[in-house]
């Protein structure tokens, strides 16, 4: 049965920092199990920052953020490592570690957050690598995998274990259709297991296919974040 | 008398804010190393994770580390150890040949000399590391994927390098000494058995040795992998390698340093 909470709740969250990318504003967002917002940012930077901040790595200014029901700021610092255990990221920005292999990049999160047993998680991820076209579970180190590789290992990690909640930051490009077509199934498979996703990328030719099936739109600005019309 | 007061106000400000750098390392290693040990004795802390980067930092101080130690212990028994014992017997003094190499070879130079090769060896390598994945983003995607970069990197290597040091000390102490005994043997110089010998220096050894020999191992080896650890994870925007290396070697030497003479000191 799915749960009645709001997987992510931003209520006037305004974070509390200068960096430049991700403007202090108030933002709003409220995703339940199985939404899924299509967020449209040309910066990557601000992209990730958000993504930062839906994962309670930026502190508040002012507000409230909930994930799962539980207040970001009121959790124990333990309490937020295990929950971001929850989330599934694609990251643009040092999201490889060249000192692992690819394999250990992927399975390093599950391993460290579960205790299923290895042959149970190296079978889940070999299952997942070969959907989205790999031949099996990569074990070279990632910066000796092509782009396409690396985006498919990518979204291998961030599928593995269940996620409770997706932070997908450009996980395909228009240039490859049958990767597209894998993941948007998986998606929404994923979505119908109560998984809420946020999805971002620079345009919307990416998503086109997919705009029906969104629940939110929109557009993220200096401004904060802009509902769009047609979802 | 404005430009000297100025010149004046510009050394204290100098001279306050270096002050100020440095304890701030200071007071940010004893607290890693108060956290390391929390987390160590804390059975959650040993995931799967932490087990295999702690047996892959084990692998790579005391495996990798021990070519190293048998050259550069080979080396110091036969520039140290023989030439100790040979020019103590021209001068008549061979009694004191025990007393002497306990004092200046096992609890003075092996746990600096095993100290400097864990440094060199894998404390800089492991600075670079930390210290690329600290600017590069991949600590904050350690973060965001709920790994606690201080749990998964910190903690156990710091106490795989402790380990892999006392390891290595005690390799580099009877390797140094058996190889200044085989030189002296091959010379004629001692006649003794090298049991006896060895024996000698243990029975020239005090009873603090036996505690403040085996710290000086642990102590370095902890601290050692701290400061880099701590050096590669506390980078600025300034920073990159070129800076970040020669502040971890510094950093590491005078650690050595530091932990040496304050164990010679304490223990006197």
């Amino acid at each position: 049965m799915r749960s009645t909470e709001p997987v992510i709740e931003m209520r006037q969250a305004r974070p509390a920092f200068d960096q430049a990318g991700l403007m202090s504003v108030a933002y709003d967002l409220r995703l339940m199990p199985g939404d899924c917002a299509l967020i449209r940012s040309r910066d990557r930077e601000r992209s990730g920052l958000f993504g930062d901040l839906c994962a309670g790595m930026v502190p508040l200014y002012s507000g409230t953020l909930r994930c799962m029901g539980l207040d970001w700021t009121q959790l124990e610092v333990q309490e937020q490592w295990a929950l971001r255990a929850r989330i599934g990221r694609i990251a643009q920005i040092g999201a490889w570690v060249d000192m692992f292999g690819t394999h250990l990049n992927i399975l390093t999160p599950v391993l460290h957050h579960t205790t299923t047993p290895e042959d149970q998680l190296v079978e889940e991820a070999s299952r997942l690598a070969v959907r989205f076209g790999l031949p099996g579970l990569p074990t070279v180190a990632p910066g000796r995998l092509s782009t396409l590789d690396l985006r498919r290992s990518a979204l291998v990690r961030a599928f593995m274990g269940d996620p409770s909640l997706l932070l997908l930051e450009e996980p395909v490009g228009p240039e490859t259709p049958e990767l597209l077509d894998t993941f948007l199934g998986v998606l929404t498979h994923a979505r119908n297991e109560g998984t809420a996703v946020i999805w971002f990328a620079r345009n919307d030719d990416v998503w086109n296919s997919y705009l029906k099936q969104a629940t939110h739109h929109f557009l993220l600005l200096d401004e904060g974040l802009i509902p769009m019309r047609g979802v | 008398m404005k430009r000297v007061i100025e010149k004046i106000r510009a050394f204290l400000h100098g001279l306050g804010a270096m002050t100020r750098r440095q304890l701030r390392f200071s007071l940010m290693l004893v607290g890693v190393g108060w956290g390391v040990l929390r987390e160590a004795i804390r059975p959650n802390s040993w995931r799967r994770s932490v087990r295999m980067e702690y047996r892959h930092s084990l692998r790579a101080a005391a495996g990798g580390g021990i070519v190293s130690t048998l050259v550069v212990s080979a080396l110091t028994g036969f520039g140290i150890v023989a030439q100790t014992i040979y020019w103590l017997n021209v001068v008549g003094m061979e009694a004191t040949t025990d007393s002497i190499l306990a004092t200046v070879l096992v609890r003075e130079i092996a746990p600096v000399l095993v100290g400097i090769i864990l440094l060199g060896r894998n404390g800089m390598l492991g600075l670079t590391q930390i210290g690329m994945l600290t600017m590069g983003g991949q600590m904050r995607t350690f973060e965001a994927e709920g790994i606690d970069p201080f749990l998964f990197f910190m903690v156990p290597r710091a106490l795989a390098m402790t380990l892999a040091s006392f390891a290595l000390g005690m390799l580099f102490s009877i390797v140094s000494l058996s190889v200044g005994y085989i030189v002296c043997w091959a010379e004629n110089i001692v006649t003794q058995s090298i049991w006896s010998f060895l024996y000698d220096i243990l029975r020239a050894l005090e009873p603090r040795d036996y505690v403040s020999i085996p710290l000086k191992f642990l102590l370095s080896g902890f601290f050692v992998s701290l400061s880099c650890t701590l050096t590669g994870m506390d980078v600025t925007r300034d920073d990159d390698i070129a800076t970040l290396m020669p502040r971890g070697f510094a950093r590491g030497i005078m650690v050595l340093m530091v932990i040496n003479v304050a164990l010679t000191v304490g223990f006197a």
